[in-house]
């Protein structure tokens, strides 16, 4: 894929609508359905990987010239792992509550496909503002659809938002455990099908 | 496979099944046979021969304390003994913490006019109940897939056919005890000695990406006809969220040898149950009237929702 | 060959440069951690003696801690005790150390301040100079004696044992009767709506005010909270509705000798957190004893 055309502000927007990673692309979907059981775990989880996507994108696109294309997963798998050890101790230092409340998913950003996959077919193509871009985008983009289903799940399965009892009771603790994750999930990309299709049928009707 | 190689798989199955079996038996004292929890307040102790009465019914003969805490004795409420001689029970007032080992000292064992010395014997329960607790913790009470929520981008997407889900099964399982016991050997003579633990994610994703090459290697030279079939799913382990939780695990849990084993044995075998299950339903689908949003993932989501929750009975259960 | 040697060059390098960061990254935040570490433990034993920032503790109250641990010389072993000692005007440290049938055996001083003795590391430095190979030494538990003025005010106990998922950490305040003032729990990787409610007040506060003779037959019972009962537990929360005056000391007396009730859905997790306080309340009754009759017989000028 040549470098791209598309501004910045298309960059972005890109990775929060058009290639969501959790709903349109189906990646890194093991911590949507664990993790986004609360809007804060959504948000911290989202911040991390944002953070991780942002810097290796650039790391990438700034050292691209000098990787041997032979060892090119190695290099993207190191520099993932290195970015991730150094989040993980940020926040166990600054933020120990809720990185407890994360448990092991900090840790396993480094096996998201969607940061490698972004290395690959991005970064070792673009410049380093281009990379910077995209990763925002997709680092929102994953942020957006951890918080949108951690509101879904929170709201409805312990009547909160952000710890502060909205409803007052809880309407349905289902929500809460994992399997619900999964229904969620698979209901919001359905939601995101139906968009699609709508979008294609006025398009076409243009 | 022919014969002859499959005796030598049986042969050395029995071999490890042996070396379990051995684990479990010996004692430490010549003269004791065995010990074991009874019930909730009871510890038994079985002789070789049989024990003089006067000496096995004194109550002060016998210390027993947890092990971490030496300082604290249990109090022995009663001792019976048995018609032949040959088993003590020793009846506790408190409930015994049997989760903990114990530590029981049976002071000068006097038996048919003899001392045979002080013996100082762990109790604890079965070790091998305790392996086998964990593999099935792994594989069907924690599910990885169902229960841990990880893998689910493999998961999704090589459970559309049954025979690429038993592929990609066999080939992880293969994978992933493979690089679960370098990471447990490196973790235990390097990282945790050099007090590197902050390098643990790095070293574990080098392991992992090792023992891919070096699985497809082997397999490459010794097997063609098995790499032909199960080799494209090698690539796809690296980005599995199990390949790389499972050495996370064993390190927090500070797992030995037999354990992480266990474990990472559990891990692979759930997620090849996993995905059998999920393939057989997915195969059905197909042939369904899903409605045009649905078609695809959403609906193999919901279905996935649906196997999670049946696995949510088997939450809580403990065996041994 | 030419290639090879690039390829190795090159991955040498950036491994070399990803350690380099991750290395300095690690120093920094470890200081960091330690002392929000430090900082979040004082806050917790504050809030459990009844302290917050509307209602600050005393300038005389003071915290000390002692530390146990297991000396090991072949087969035989024996406790070890880290206490803090008045020396001069400040606090020292000795390590006291005792069979395990309670008898004094030797005492060594201990070169460490009372800053670098909540580190274990510090505290395993000092040690080993005074208990040197073959004899090896394993770290047991700590305990935290609040003092008011001269007298004992509360003993706090960190502890963890296991729970429905993994460990569960907790903090326990007695006072000297070794009755419960309250419990904490400071770290669980339960589920979130079912185990994870042990944290709520409505599950932690049913042991606070627990005597000593019910927490050592305490048990578990599947029944639900009376509503009476719960909204005197929550009566400190924000938006609770007030209970009137006298109510109060009327449920108080009607539930204090009643077992925990369980929570809905996590039985496994309360009997968990039920049987753990009772194994931590048991054996620590036990040790401070034997542990004051020694402190009493050698006269061993100790800050608490």
């Amino acid at each position: 894929m040549p470098a791209t055309t598309k501004t910045n502000f298309e960059l972005v927007s890109n990775g929060i609508l058009n290639e969501n990673p959790i709903f349109r692309l189906a990646l890194s979907m093991c911590p949507a359905v664990g993790i986004s059981t609360t809007v804060m775990n959504g948000i911290m989880l989202g911040i991390a990987v944002l953070f991780v996507q942002v810097f290796s994108s650039c790391t990438i696109a700034a050292i691209k010239n000098y990787i041997h294309p032979r060892i090119r997963i190695p290099t993207y798998t190191l520099t993932i792992a290195t970015w991730v050890t150094v989040i993980d101790l940020v926040l166990a230092a600054y933020m120990p509550a809720a990185y407890k409340e994360m448990g092991i998913f900090v840790k396993l950003i480094v096996a998201f496909a969607i940061i490698t996959m972004r290395l690959e077919t991005f970064a070792c193509k673009n410049s380093v503002p281009a990379s910077f871009w995209d990763g925002i985008g997709m680092g929102f983009g994953f942020m957006f659809g951890m918080v949108a289903l951690g509101f879904v799940r929170e709201l409805l399965g312990m009547g909160t938002i952000l710890g502060y009892d909205v409803l007052g009771f809880r309407p349905l603790l289902f929500f809460v455990l994992p399997a619900a994750g999964f229904f969620c999930v698979g209901i919001m990309m359905a939601m995101f099908n139906y968009m699609e299709i709508v979008y294609n049928r006025k398009r076409r009707a243009r | 496979m022919n014969i002859s190689k499959r005796n030598y798989l049986l042969s050395a199955v029995w071999v490890v099944i042996g070396i379990f079996l051995m684990a479990g038996c010996a004692t430490e004292h010549r003269f004791v046979k065995k010990t074991a929890f009874k019930e909730t307040h009871q510890i038994v102790i079985e002789f070789a021969g049989p024990v003089d009465e006067a000496w096995a019914k004194n109550a002060s003969n016998y210390t027993v304390y947890e092990k971490p805490d030496p300082d604290i004795k249990l109090k022995i409420q009663g001792v019976a003994l048995s018609a032949d001689r040959k088993t003590v029970t020793l009846t506790f007032t408190d409930a015994l913490n049997q989760s903990q080992p114990h530590v029981l000292t049976a002071n000068h064992i006097a038996s048919e006019g003899k001392t045979l010395g002080t013996a100082i014997l762990s109790v604890k329960k079965v070790y091998l109940g305790y392996l086998f607790s964990i593999l099935i913790g792994a594989m069907i009470i924690n599910n990885f897939v169902f229960t841990k929520y990880l893998g689910l981008c493999v998961f999704f997407g090589t459970s559309q056919k049954k025979s690429t889900a038993v592929g990609m099964g066999i080939t992880f399982t293969i994978v992933i005890v493979v690089s679960a016991m370098m990471s447990w050997f490196l973790y235990q003579f390097v990282l945790r000695p050099y007090r590197l633990d902050f390098l643990q994610i790095v070293v574990f994703i080098g392991l992992v990406s090792l023992s891919v090459q070096a699985v497809d290697t082997i397999l490459r030279k010794v097997n063609p006809l098995l790499f032909k079939a199960f080799g494209v799913y090698l690539v796809l382990v690296i980005a599995n969220c199990i390949i790389i939780a499972v050495p996370l695990i064993l390190a927090d849990n500070e797992y030995n040898a037999f354990e992480s084993l266990m474990l990472a044995l559990g891990a692979g075998l759930g997620f090849l149950i996993a995905l059998f299950l999920m393939s057989s339903v997915r195969e059905r689908l197909e042939l369904a009237r899903v409605p045009p949003t649905y078609r695809g993932l959403p609906i193999a989501f919901v279905v996935a929702g649906l196997f999670a929750l049946a696995f949510l009975g088997f939450s809580g259960m403990s065996i041994f | 060959m030419k290639q090879i040697i690039r390829i190795t060059v090159g991955l040498t390098v950036s491994c070399l440069i990803a350690a380099l960061v991750m290395g300095s990254v690690f120093v920094i935040t470890d200081k960091a951690k330690k002392h929000n570490e430090h900082v979040d433990v004082q806050e917790t034993v504050l809030g459990l003696l009844g302290y917050t920032k509307s209602h600050p503790a005393p300038s005389d109250l003071k915290l000390y801690s002692l530390y146990r641990y297991i000396l090991t010389d072949a087969d035989t072993s024996t406790l070890g005790y880290v206490l803090p000692v008045l020396k001069g005007d400040g606090v020292g440290y000795q390590l006291m150390v005792m069979d395990l049938d309670g008898q004094f055996i030797h005492q060594y001083p201990l070169d460490m301040t009372p800053e670098k003795a909540s580190e274990a590391a510090e505290r395993s430095s000092a040690l080993q100079e005074v208990v040197k190979p073959p004899k090896t030494f394993v770290y047991a538990d700590a305990t935290i004696v609040a003092k008011l003025g001269k007298k004992r005010l509360a003993y706090l106990l960190p502890g963890e044992f296991p729970g429905f998922k993994t460990f569960i950490h907790v903090m326990l305040a007695l006072d000297p009767s070794f009755e419960i003032l309250g419990l904490e729990i400071t770290e669980q990787e339960e589920d979130p709506g079912l185990g994870a409610e042990i944290k709520q007040d409505y599950f932690k506060n049913q042991f606070k005010g627990k005597s000593f003779e019910k927490v050592k037959d305490l048990h578990v019972v599947k029944e639900p909270l009376p509503d009476e009962y719960k909204a005197y537990l929550e009566s400190k929360k924000a938006k609770a509705s007030p209970i009137p005056e006298g109510e109060v000391e009327a449920i108080r007396s009607r539930y204090q000798d009643k077992d925990i009730y369980a929570l809905t859905g996590a039985t496994i997790s309360s009997k968990a957190v039920t049987d753990g306080v009772k194994n931590m309340v048991a054996k620590f009754a036990y040790r401070i004893n034997r542990l004051d009759t020694v402190i009493s017989s050698r006269h061993i000028p100790v800050a608490f």
